[in-house]
């Protein structure tokens, strides 16, 4: 199968890329950029570990045909610190513990970030509904949704 | 408890893997990738009992870029492996199958290749001659006589049994005032780990083996590994950094390390093999379901005084821990209560499907979902106040629950008083809600060497620089429970230090001590006292030199009847704690005094004399506020409150975490996770058609802590985490009980099973019957 | 695993078409792919060019005209319905419905033409759509054509897209006066498809009797089904719960829902007839104001 271009901006740095057109968005950043913070842990778009943001939303990557990010920007778990200083969501997780195995957690920082970028001050409904896209086996979700709470309301700098 | 009296334990200590797994720099199994690596992947088997006949993978090995084919027979010595390494006839399970399958996806060869998808394509090219035999899918089908032998020499597939008795029982029954007996039908419940299983082994032609591999005890999978490789212990290396949850399905030998290993042996290469979510549904392990029957015999004034439960569980087709989980479930049966007269008999039996081990729990919820629905049933028939009830027939500290175990702590008294005053502060809830409790208690640990290990059940190291800093080395495993951090807390404790100035190493089979790994709730009790020892050997070292060194005994104004100790990194007679030394400094003269030689403390642990199940044991009064709709039959979970007795709590954000995730697994067991077979086809191999809680289905998971200490656990703790998974089903049971009156016997319950029950009640009323 | 094919990117609506029109049926259209995907990789889905229309900007709108109606075009994805002040304002329900599909991550990539032309009988959209007396615009090389919305999905995952057809535009009339809509679907879990689902609008004359109403079930049968024989029963009537229970009985009788791993046929006739029920009855109320 013939290889087609893409090109696109992953964690503010710009890709230049070859892949069979079938391959999936995940794939990009996982094995052919090595970004392996994004998980994958379904087939069925359900379970959310995979999800990133492009161009400002979240999106889950392992349901989007990478060639459809064609000069996009994508952020990536590994793109949220900015020189080595954590963003303000991911002091929140620590500080709340609001992760264990941590298999599920870049994908719900991400949503959770992308939740905050368009909901700033949120309910706690809304915030359970925010990350309903993202399976956590291990928390129980209540650390998770007080972490997203206490950054809402600016706890963390 | 007084929480001050610690610098680090009970503190809001961070969990110590908490940056690296938040930032996605937390590599797991699945992440891993070696030079020259090939992908593996697996047939499997689409029958649930034949023979295999033949194998031609000839055209599978002729597709571009496939290396090679392995298949049981030819690559493997077939040896028949288990857990229960003590008992040779349990030991049944060959992984990579040889003669014949015994359940839909059983692995029957493997392919490694240059890509994934060439892997995958090259299965259809394998044939495989299978001769189909007849198959059973459920326990009472195969005892009977007639039925198909799964494993040669288990008659009627009976695999295990227990037996497990206390009192004379029928004299106990005889006594009883008032007798009830039911039947109950308990569900299986997949782990669902977020990490499915996953394995890259390199094998190197000197001879050597390292196996990246998520479980949850990388000293048993190395241990198992050599069994099966006809390899040394020494020769294989087992890492297990991080693991995206396991939950009790991962500490056995499973598909993707097994065979990954046997594809590198043979081609000299890395191979990874990772499942997709269905292989994972479909062939890995699962929750027992179980039939109970459950007979009770009570005073009218609601003393307990006989119980007899007779259990047959579907084993599926391998033994797996299905022989510790038999037997747990029917010794916390018992749990937390006393009974006069005591009796449990549980079958083991092999079928044709999914095999069944530990998860989370190792058999408690099945028990108290019949126990504790029972038990508030038996309330009801004698008009007797649930808890009070519950409350005088209770474990209390000191209690011998007869030839079995002495009780240490016990503070279920006091988690009576606890949800008495929650359920009383909700005063009359609306008309579509009820309330419904379940009481339990749990191990801390196994005490039974069914691993047959010679080494110490727990071990541990540290070793002080000369900076300070702190090597600690122990084989316990987190699987996101958080036993790095707790095991970090106890160590910072005990010596004196920071919990900066400690750095853990775990998961790695060539530098840690060997450990019986996380399952059975033991890692904070027994890694935990091995820590403690061992960081207690390494101040004990430091501070010889202390008392010897002129000058600290001046700075100090010592004298034979003061100490010194060692605490928040200061060096200081405990009496005048004003006096005292930098640590720091301590560390160097003693680093000199050994001759230039780091000082390392050594700790183990293996319970003695302590019973034939448990070292300790923790106890927990649920209480769980729940909505169904009349119509519906469609369960909300409003509100909840654990009174939990885990001892002295060490890792405070671990232990929040803990309850509430237990809560949401145990709760999916008691109204979402259904598991439909149909010919030993699992009918919902996928998150779609499973159904797991999210976000927006977990209530309130409020926690009343109890204070007790348990001798025997570090600091007076016991476990935290498994025990919370067992009474949620039988509470939420119970309040459908409480609502409507009607008694579900089947878990988990569903929407329809409420209505059907509804109808029934109707019909009965109707036709004049009572009850 | 999906199976090679050959990636086309078209600028525009028309090229996108006339891609359509060269490659018959050797070529499929791909949108947001939130489902598409899913049957590619279980290998139910082989196809040699894969058409994209995704950024196909023509086909992101969102236009309301008082007189008019409501247009979206079809790759308007679902949360820019959701978020929509315009359609929070004259079809509420819409939002409401937007806002119980899927996950937020679903929602921001895929789209409502996707949607429908993957004719799910478990979707939201099509019955609520159904519901406010939808119309859909598709569209080929050779033409375009309008037709009821209740016409276009056909079978399961079939709909009546012909060979070199997309789907262009969702068309929703402007709601009557003293109109009120309601959705709900049962599931166990908040984010899961709909075991069944009722979608029920009601409009009321001026003295309060029912003027229109119309009852769409999901997951009933093979499509969406409309039932008339409510409609006959409402219309003329004046609010009255013993008629939306009686309304509920016609509705559990009136569809051909699965017996599956989920739920009973039986179980589910109960929950349409619950369901509907209660719809009606949120609907009418709405409806009064």
């Amino acid at each position: 199968m013939e290889k087609q271009l893409l090109t696109l901006t992953v964690n503010g740095q710009p890709y230049e890329l070859y892949i069979n057109p079938k391959t999936l968005l995940v794939e990009v950043i996982r094995d052919h950029i090595g970004l392996t913070g994004t998980k994958r842990g379904c087939s069925t778009v359900s379970c959310g570990s995979c999800t990133v943001m492009l161009n400002g939303v979240a999106v889950k990557s392992c349901s989007i045909l990478a060639m459809q990010a064609e000069g996009a920007q994508v952020t990536t778990i590994e793109g949220l610190e900015k020189n080595g200083e954590l963003a303000p969501i991911q002091k929140a997780f620590i500080d709340h513990g609001a992760f264990q195995c941590g298999f599920c957690t870049s994908g719900m920082i991400m949503s959770a970030q992308a939740f905050l970028d368009e909901n700033s001050n949120p309910t706690e409904w809304e915030i359970r509904e925010g990350i309903e896209g993202n399976i956590c086996r291990c928390t129980g979700y209540n650390s998770i949704v007080r972490a997203i709470d206490a950054t809402a309301k600016g706890e963390y700098k | 408890m007084d929480n001050n009296k610690y610098s680090v334990i009970n503190t809001h200590v961070h969990n110590i893997d908490g940056f690296a797994k938040v930032t996605g720099r937390a590599t797991y199994t699945f992440d891993v990738t070696l030079p020259n690596m090939l992908y593996g992947k697996i047939l499997r088997s689409p029958h649930p009992h034949a023979k295999i006949l033949k194998i031609d993978y000839s055209k599978a090995l002729e597709f571009p870029g496939v290396v090679g084919v392995v298949t049981g027979k030819e690559d493997t010595l077939g040896v028949k492996q288990g857990i229960w390494r003590r008992y040779q006839d349990l030991c049944d399970e060959q992984v990579l199958t040889v003669d014949k399958v015994r359940y839909i996806g059983e692995p029957v060869a493997a392919v490694a290749a240059l890509t994934e998808d060439i892997a995958e394509q090259a299965l259809d090219l394998i044939e495989v001659d299978y001769e189909v035999l007849p198959a059973v899918y459920e326990p009472m089908e195969g005892i009977k006589k007639e039925a198909p032998e799964i494993h040669e020499g288990f008659e009627r597939n009976i695999n295990v049994t227990r037996h497990i008795e206390w009192g004379d029982t029928d004299a106990a029954f005889e006594e009883a005032e008032y007798v009830r007996e039911d039947w109950f039908k308990v569900g299986g419940q997949h782990h669902v780990s977020m990490e499915t299983r996953a394995a890259v082994s390199d094998y190197t032609p000197d001879g050597k083996l390292t196996i990246y591999h998520s479980n949850q005890s990388p000293y048993y999978l190395q241990a198992l590994m050599a069994g099966v490789l006809g390899m040394r212990e020494g020769d294989i290396r087992v890492i297990s950094r991080y693991v995206g949850g396991a939950f009790g399905g991962k500490f056995e030998l499973d598909g993707a390390i097994f065979c990954s290993a046997v594809l590198s042996k043979k081609l000299n290469r890395p191979v990874k093999i990772i499942y997709t979510r269905e292989e994972d549904f479909i062939a890995s392990k699962r929750r027992t379901p179980m039939f109970y029957y459950v007979r009770t015999g009570v005073k009218k004034d609601g003393t307990f005084l006989a119980r007899e439960a007779k259990v047959f569980t579907n084993g599926g087709a391998y033994t797996g821990m299905g022989a510790t989980a038999l037997y747990l479930t029917g010794f916390f049966h018992s749990f937390p209560y006393r009974w006069r007269g005591y009796r449990f008999d549980g079958y083991r039996v092999y079928t044709n499907t999914l095999p069944s081990t530990s998860m989370r729990g190792f058999g408690a919820p099945q028990a108290m979902f019949t126990s504790e629905q029972q038990i508030e049933w038996i309330a009801a028939d004698l008009g007797l106040d649930p808890i009070e009830m519950r409350r005088k027939n209770s474990h209390y500290p000191g209690y011998e629950v007869p030839g079995q175990a002495t009780i240490g702590s016990c503070g279920i008294d006091q988690c009576y008083d606890e949800i008495q005053k929650w359920i009383k502060d909700k005063g009359t809830l609306p008309d579509n809600r009820a309330i419904g409790i379940s009481a339990c208690g749990f191990m801390t640990g196994g005490i039974f060497n069914w691993f047959d290990t010679p080494y110490a059940f727990s071990a541990a190291m540290v070793t002080i620089n000369q900076d300070g800093t702190v090597e600690l080395h122990v084989g316990a495993q987190d699987m996101g429970q958080g036993s790095n951090t707790t095991l970090a807390i106890i160590c910072a404790e005990t010596l004196g230090v920071k919990m900066e100035d400690i750095k853990l190493h775990a998961s790695d089979t060539d530098h840690c001590p060997p450990d019986l790994g996380a399952w059975g709730s033991r890692q904070t009790l027994m890694t935990g006292n091995a820590v403690k020892m061992a960081a207690e050997d390494a101040k004990k070292q430091l501070l010889e030199f202390a008392y010897a060194h002129a000058h600290i005994v001046s700075k100090t104004g010592l004298n034979i009847v003061y100490d010194l100790d060692i605490k928040d990194r200061w060096v200081h007679n405990v009496a005048r704690p004003e006096r005292g030394v930098d640590y720091s400094e301590l560390v160097r003269i003693a680093l000199r005094g050994k001759e230039g030689q780091k000082i390392v403390g050594r700790g183990f642990y293996t319970p003695h004399r302590k019973g034939m199940i448990s070292p300790a044991y923790s106890y927990m009064l649920q209480g769980v506020e729940v909505e169904i709709d009349e119509e519906t039959g469609k369960i909300r979970l409003i509100d909840s409150l654990t009174a939990h007795d885990c001892g002295q709590p060490i890792n405070h954000l671990g232990l929040i975490g803990q309850l509430e995730g237990a809560f949401s697994m145990a709760a999916g067991y008691g109204y979402l996770e259904y598991m439909p077979f149909e010919d030993g086809m699992l009918m919902n191999p996928n998150l779609v058609d499973y159904h797991m809680i999210r976000a927006t289905e977990m209530p309130p998971t409020a926690v009343a802590e109890i204070d007790t200490y348990e001798p025997e656990g570090p600091y007076g703790a016991k476990e935290a985490g498994e025990g919370l998974t067992n009474p949620t089903a039988a509470a939420i049971g119970n309040a459908i009980f409480h609502r409507f009156g009607v008694q579900m016997k089947e878990n988990p319950i569903r929407p329809e099973m409420i209505l059907n029950a509804l109808k029934e009640k109707k019909e009965q009323e109707k036709a004049g019957k009572k009850k | 695993m999906i199976h090679d094919f050959t990636y086309l990117k078209p600028s525009s609506l028309k090229e996108a078409l006339t891609m359509l029109e060269e490659h018959k049926d050797e070529c499929k259209v791909i949108c947001g792919g939130q489902s598409l995907l899913i049957i590619m990789r279980q290998g139910l889905l082989v196809t040699d060019y894969l058409v994209d229309i995704k950024h196909i900007k023509e086909l992101d709108y969102i236009q309301f005209d008082a007189k008019a109606g409501l247009k979206i075009g079809a790759t308007t994805t679902h949360h820019t319905i959701e978020t929509s002040d315009v359609i929070k304002k004259n079809y509420p329900i819409l939002v409401a419905m937007e806002n119980k599909l899927a996950s937020i991550q679903v929602r921001n990539w895929g789209t409502i033409g996707g949607n429908l032309a993957h004719a799910d009988p478990s979707g939201d959209p099509c019955p609520v759509l159904m519901a406010l007396n939808a119309n859909i615009k598709v569209g080929s090389a050779q033409g375009e054509r309008t037709m009821a919305l209740e016409d276009f999905s056909v079978d399961f995952f079939e709909t009546a897209l012909e060979e070199g057809e997309v789907v262009l535009e969702v068309q929703v009339p402007t709601l009557e006066a003293k109109t009120g809509a309601a959705y709900q679907k049962f599931n166990l879990l908040e984010s899961d498809q709909g075991m069944v689902a009722v979608a029920a609008a009601v409009t009321l004359n001026g003295g309060g009797t029912c003027k229109d109403a119309r009852v769409v079930l999901g997951n009933a049968g093979p499509k969406p089904i409309r039932v008339k024989k409510i409609e006959e029963l409402l219309i003329g009537k004046a609010y009255n719960e013993k008629l939306f229970a009686e309304a509920g009985a016609i509705a559990s009788q009136d569809c051909e829902p699965v017996s599956d791993i989920h739920a009973s046929e039986e179980h589910r006739r109960h929950l349409l007839g619950v369901l509907t029920k209660r719809m009606l009855k949120q609907a009418w109320e709405q409806a009064k104001g």
